[in-house]
């Protein structure tokens, strides 16, 4: 069980991989939260803003992809402004080069079964994303998700401000928010999570790092 | 602007006052403002506690009447209360009027009632849940109350402002002690689990050899998992262990 982070500068290592995503966001927001919009006859989940410059913080256990996180820069158009604006009820986001969006976060269900606690997939996808924040100095994301995950991520060491009042989408309880990461988040959510070092791959692991030809600068060092 | 503007504008003013607040006492304070705007008149948080617990060491904060608030404990009624019964199953806030009370239910309906009687006839109940799976209630209280969407929302952000900034307290205040060593104290059917779970047995097994039902052994076992910090059973015995819980 390990977390992979893909950025441009990795992403040729990577193809095979992201492909899996791809599918692994199909069965989970189509066949599972029947995202009607988002089916497509191949199975796979590609959008608009599947282009380069973006993250991709994927967990991987033994070849198969088992949670998923994409951030988008908010410099270009991202959801929140292109797909569902009205979630903002009139208020103007804000945006620029360190601010990100945190989208298409997916943990597989088998994986989250039977627990009312943040389960080892969820937390690791978590971390991988603060770590991959504080490493591409990213400091603040948009999230928009269910109000009770509000609680999580403020506990977990994110300042967190609502950008509009909690709403529904298409039945869906929802708040868009501001999660800013300080110089503190990354040791808070590790201490309240019980995780020492990084969730990522470490070098010596990871093919994509130490390949020879690749001339990759590690993005994240390993703990 | 529009109305649902002007309550947003309220709400964000009071979240992001909240998150400045230097202590307990600048909360309170700042909470009581928030309900002349929402026209809640008292808020009380609390953890949930298990079966056969009491509530006391679970108290965050609590607003209530004090002889409304000693009877509450002493009588034990958050066992009984419907609104506890209804945030429990919750994703989202309510109305206490909408929590259901059967017909037949008087232990539920001597609760409302006697509430009702100390001014508590109506409420807002915001279910919250943190990382470590312990589930909490911000309740707001009033003689009359009603809260149109736009209200429930704005409530519905200062519940959970509110409780982060007080639990966050906790640790440091005399009076949170108890409250954060109870979250951490396994109690004795979950130290029994726990053992049966270090003899290799499944929760299944468990159930059968206690004569729990299943779905409470697993509770047991969550719970254990909750409180030592653990992200499986394999890793609970083992934490359990070496903190001496178990031999």
């Amino acid at each position: 069980m390990q977390q992979v982070l893909i950025t441009d500068s990795n992403v040729s290592l990577h193809h095979a991989l992201i492909e899996k995503c791809y599918y692994f966001r199909h069965s989970f927001f189509v066949d599972g939260l029947k995202w009607e919009a988002l089916r497509r006859p191949d199975g796979r989940d590609v959008d608009a803003f599947d282009i380069p410059g973006i993250v991709h913080i994927v967990g991987v256990d033994q070849g198969d992809v088992f949670s998923y996180s994409r951030l988008l820069p908010t410099t270009r158009p991202h959801l929140l402004n292109t797909v569902y604006p009205q979630m903002l009820e009139g208020n103007h986001e804000p945006v620029g080069d360190t601010i990100w969006e945190w989208t298409r976060c997916a943990v597989d269900p088998k994986r989250r079964e039977g627990r009312k606690a943040a389960d080892p997939a969820t937390t690791g996808m978590t971390l991988g994303v603060i770590e991959a924040c504080v490493s591409l100095g990213i400091e603040a994301l948009h999230v928009q998700t269910h109000p009770m995950l509000l609680t999580r991520l403020m506990e977990l060491g994110f300042k967190c401000k609502p950008l509009a009042l909690p709403s529904q989408l298409e039945g869906q309880d929802v708040v868009p928010f501001l999660a800013q990461i300080s110089g503190s988040t990354l040791e808070t959510a590790r201490s309240v999570l019980g995780v020492s070092g990084s969730v990522f791959v470490s070098h010596a692991n990871d093919q994509s790092i130490s390949h020879p030809h690749s001339g990759l600068r590690p993005l994240v060092r390993a703990g | 602007m529009s109305i649902r503007g002007n309550i947003q504008d309220r709400a964000f003013d009071i979240v992001e006052k909240i998150d400045n607040a230097n202590g307990l006492d600048q909360i309170m304070g700042i909470m009581a403002v928030a309900g002349h705007s929402f026209g809640y008149e008292n808020f009380s948080i609390a953890g949930l506690p298990m079966p056969g617990e009491s509530i006391d060491p679970y108290i965050m904060a609590c607003g209530w009447p004090e002889e409304w608030s000693s009877r509450y404990r002493q009588k034990d009624y958050v066992h009984v209360d419907p609104v506890i019964r209804q945030v429990r199953l919750a994703n989202k806030p309510f109305m206490w009027s909408e929590a259901p009370v059967a017909q037949d239910d008087s232990a539920a309906q001597k609760v409302m009632n006697e509430g009702a009687e100390f001014g508590l006839v109506e409420g807002f109940a915001v279910p919250i849940y943190t990382t470590h799976g312990f589930q909490a209630i911000v309740t707001f209280g009033a003689g009359a109350l009603t809260l149109d969407k736009s209200e429930q929302a704005g409530l519905h952000l200062i519940a959970i402002y509110a409780h982060q900034a007080i639990r966050s307290l906790l640790p440091n205040s005399g009076k949170g002690k108890g409250f954060w060593q109870l979250e951490k104290q396994l109690s004795g059917r979950e130290i029994e689990c726990l053992k049966w779970t270090a003899a290799g047995k499944t929760a299944y097994e468990i159930s059968i050899i206690t004569g729990l039902s299943h779905r409470t052994v697993e509770h047991y076992l969550i719970n254990s998992m909750r409180k030592l910090n653990a992200t499986n059973r394999v890793q609970a015995v083992a934490e359990a262990v070496r903190s001496r819980v178990i031999a």
